[in-house]
């Protein structure tokens, strides 16, 4: 029974081994495909490529970036968005990123989430990933619960670590507080980038109801609320319209 | 009296009349005649406004008469209008209608023959005759389509003219000419014939468009001239001082001036001609020259010289098929004022569509120079391009960082290249701060901390104490002693086994009593342990316990498994005693 386990766990090992190794091998040899397809003018056939790597669960800022430039000349401002705003969350300091995701929103017409002072990709929060701000708390914590740790086992270093302790302890608070604000606009808001032509916020969520306004491909609307397969977004400056799942694609943060 | 008298008017107005009337049946182009409305007995509801086509009619006032005569009042309204032609023809006004106390007056057709405009002769120019006059000049006998010239024409003004004003082009034809702007020159004064004229020249851009005869003129005006009054008599003052002159209408036309106007030779015509004629130079700039495939690179193309520049357009370039082209940008610097002289400069933004470029191919732009009646081509050598696959092309600079000396960066034209590097690959997933065992990995800190306080307090509670920690090293030497009983035991080392059970109990028993061990002896059982409570078993078995040390001073020989039996003994005093409270 004991040799069957054995036998067991090393073909898993094996096989997680081989699929891991082998699905690294392919992603570079189909971002390098991508890349050709983009490099030929075929952006329609890149923008797929690297859409596929991304279904493997595999991202990089650098393929979201890619794919956005794809999605862009071929035409889908939305996606690009979209894309590009994923990267920007991977590298938020990526300046070719930024550079790129204000050209496309540039282009964008019509109604459209204006950036406030609170959005992830903009302002002092956007310096960070989420996952920076939790490290960077993270390493504050533990930081300050060794030296706090290191004082009570050898109370002697209090007095070495006199000025340390409440400078980690400050550190800390203030990793954890942006932290906390980053967390609650990642975890509650939401944003839709309209991925189709034209869509028709309506006023209601079905079909019939009447049109609240007009939102181009490339909008980006606040989400306020869900309803079946239904959003109701915003785009910031008071108009309220609801429209189908399918028309945008969502985007965690504001 | 006037207001007795419409108090008293009323019956007077029943014999209304409405007439119209022109002050002249002919006139020249360039002059203007005056229509009046003349109504008598009453005044019209609604003034009646004439509309004939081709004629400019503006109401230039409105009188009111009002007389008595034998206690009848009349009223004479009368509305005058000017009318100007815009062309030569015979126009009919036609009948008008007046809302006038009520009836529905009509007046009458009438006729306004315009004549064209003449040249004066020669003879009469020379003679000096002519107050004013203008002579339309053409610098060439023979143009092409295409072609932009400048028309001179001169306006003279006698040298006793005293003022001219109110100078309106009537008619400015041009068959086969589209006419461009019109710029006044310096003054000069010439004679001609026996008189001095002021000429003021002007210069008129015009562009032929079309081949065969074109014609441009006669062109007609109209303008005030104050002459010196003719009856010096009424001027009171000598030298003819406030002199104010009177002031004559001079209708002034030139002769008609016919071209040939030539059509372009077939033969020789440049594969990329486009329409252009003039006398140009061309400076063609691009850059950058260092690009990804789809990178835009901007393409100004400058063309300088004489000509229509307003109508100059890029031509196609079939050589740049490894190109995507967007529409060209332009703007026209113009150098002088009539517009037929400036830099036309061109912005186009083209991209390599492969990697396989290596060169911008030549520009270049034909066009017909009327001077030398040919076809010159203007040819710019290949740009050199370095063009890499997407992604290596250096990031311009509004993508860069903000520097200190761009401080306006140029608007980019397109996005950014993409990378070529895949970068590290990030597995997706959930931020961390949803995953689970990173938030457990998170307690460890603070579970060592409290760890370490929980035994920072216990520490320093045992510092303090000193009976309790006299207590917990009393407990450890009674667990080690046991161990040594054992081990002496079972080596029948009787006398080193009651010896150490001897400090044991020393120990234990001073420990309780608070006291030195090296002071316990079975004497302190019944002064003090008797004191503290404790039970009389523990007490009777503490007391054997001494007691068998004693004995084994004198008799230390016994055996293993009398020795073993002793320890359990010891180990159940020891707890009883635990349990006495000191």
């Amino acid at each position: 029974m004991k040799m069957y386990l054995h036998i067991l766990l090393a073909a898993v090992a094996t096989v997680w081994i081989f699929t891991g190794s082998a699905m690294a091998a392919d992603i570079p040899a189909e971002f390098s495909a991508a890349n050709k397809l983009y490099a030929e003018g075929k952006f329609a056939d890149a923008a797929t490529t690297y859409e596929k790597i991304l279904q493997s669960k595999t991202v990089s800022p650098k393929l979201y970036f890619n794919y956005g430039n794809a999605e862009f000349k071929a035409g889908n401002l939305g996606r690009a968005i979209a894309a590009y705003r994923q990267a920007a969350q991977l590298a938020p300091r990526d300046a070719e990123v930024r550079a790129n995701l204000e050209f496309t929103r540039n282009q964008v017409q019509g109604p459209t989430l204006r950036e406030s002072r609170w959005s992830r990709t903009s302002g002092w929060l956007g310096l960070l990933t989420l996952n920076e701000w939790t490290g960077l708390a993270a390493v504050a914590l533990w930081l300050t619960f060794a030296l706090l740790t290191a004082t009570q086992i050898r109370p002697a270093l209090k007095t070495a670590l006199r000025g340390f302790v409440p400078g980690a302890v400050a550190v800390t608070l203030l990793s954890c507080a942006c932290l906390g604000v980053d967390a609650a606009i990642h975890f509650t808001r939401q944003t839709a980038v309209v991925i189709t032509p034209d869509v028709t916020a309506r006023s209601g969520p079905f079909e019939e109801a009447q049109s609240a306004f007009t939102a181009h491909n490339g909008a980006e609307l606040a989400v306020l609320d869900r309803r079946d397969n239904w959003l109701q977004v915003t785009d910031g400056s008071g108009r309220i319209g609801w429209l189908q799942r399918q028309q945008v694609e969502m985007l965690p943060g504001s | 009296m006037i207001l007795a008298a419409l108090c008293l008017g009323g019956a007077r107005l029943d014999a209304a009349t409405f007439t119209a009337s022109l002050d002249r049946d002919n006139i020249s182009l360039g002059e203007s005649a005056t229509l009046s409305l003349t109504f008598e007995g009453g005044s019209p509801k609604d003034l009646p406004m004439p509309n004939v086509p081709g004629l400019q009619i503006v109401n230039t006032g409105n009188s009111q008469n009002l007389s008595i005569q034998n206690g009848q009042m009349s009223s004479v309204v009368t509305v005058t209008y000017s009318i100007t032609p815009r062309k030569i023809g015979e126009f009919v006004i036609p009948a008008l209608v007046a809302d006038v106390g009520g009836n529905q007056l009509t007046s009458q057709l009438l006729k306004l023959a315009v004549l064209p405009p003449n040249a004066p002769p020669p003879e009469a120019v020379n003679s000096g005759l002519e107050v004013a006059f203008m002579k339309l000049t053409l610098p060439e006998k023979e143009v092409c389509p295409g072609e932009a010239l400048a028309v001179r024409l001169d306006i003279y003004l006698r040298d006793d003219v005293q003022d001219f004003r109110n100078f309106q082009f009537t008619g400015t034809p041009a068959s086969g000419f589209t006419i461009g702007k019109m710029i006044e020159t310096t003054k000069q004064r010439v004679q001609i014939g026996n008189r001095i004229y002021t000429d003021v020249p002007l210069e008129i851009a015009l562009t032929a468009n079309k081949t065969g005869l074109v014609s441009v003129g006669p062109f007609t005006a109209s303008a005030v001239v104050v002459l010196p009054s003719a009856n010096r008599a009424r001027d009171s003052f000598p030298f003819g001082m406030f002199n104010t002159g009177e002031q004559k209408q001079v209708t002034l036309a030139t002769e008609t001036l016919n071209v040939e106007s030539l059509p372009l030779p077939a033969e020789g015509t440049p594969a990329n001609f486009n329409g252009a004629i003039g006398d140009y130079t061309m400076t063609v700039t691009a850059g950058p020259t260092n690009v990804a495939v789809g990178d835009p690179i901007t393409v100004r193309v400058q063309i300088s010289g004489h000509g229509a520049l307003d109508a100059l357009t890029l031509p196609d370039q079939p050589a740049w098929r490894d190109f995507k082209a967007y529409p060209p940008t332009s703007k026209v610097a113009i150098s002088d004022q009539l517009g037929l002289q400036g830099t036309k400069t061109f912005e186009q933004i083209v991209t390599p569509q492969n990697t396989d470029v290596h060169e911008l191919p030549a520009f270049s732009f034909s066009f017909f120079d009327p001077g030398t009646k040919s076809y010159r081509t203007l040819t710019q050598p290949p740009t050199q391009l370095a063009v890499h696959s997407g992604g290596t092309t250096p990031a311009p600079m509004m993508a860069a960082t903000k520097s200190a000396n761009s401080q306006n960066p140029p608007p980019p034209q397109d996005i950014l290249p993409i990378k070529e590097q895949f970068g590290s690959l990030t597995p997706a997933g959930p931020p961390l701060l949803a995953q689970r065992a990173f938030l457990a990995v998170q307690s460890l800190p603070v579970l060592a901390w409290l760890a370490a306080f929980v035994w920072r307090k216990r520490t320093d509670s045992l510092a303090n104490n000193p009976r309790l920690r006299r207590q917990r090293r009393v407990a450890g030497l009674v667990q080690g002693g046991l161990n040594d009983l054992h081990r002496l035991a079972a080596e029948n080392n009787s006398a080193e086994f009651f010896a150490t059970l001897f400090r044991l109990l020393q120990e234990q028993l001073g420990e309780r009593l608070d006291c030195p061990s090296s002071s316990i002896t079975e004497a302190v059982i019944d002064e003090r342990l008797v004191l503290l409570g404790a039970p009389q078993p523990v007490l009777a078995s503490l007391r054997e316990l001494f007691q068998l040390c004693n004995q084994a001073r004198y008799a230390p020989m016994r055996t293993s498994g009398e020795l073993a039996a002793v320890i359990p003994q010891f180990e159940n005093a020891v707890r009883e005693l635990q349990n006495v409270k000191a």
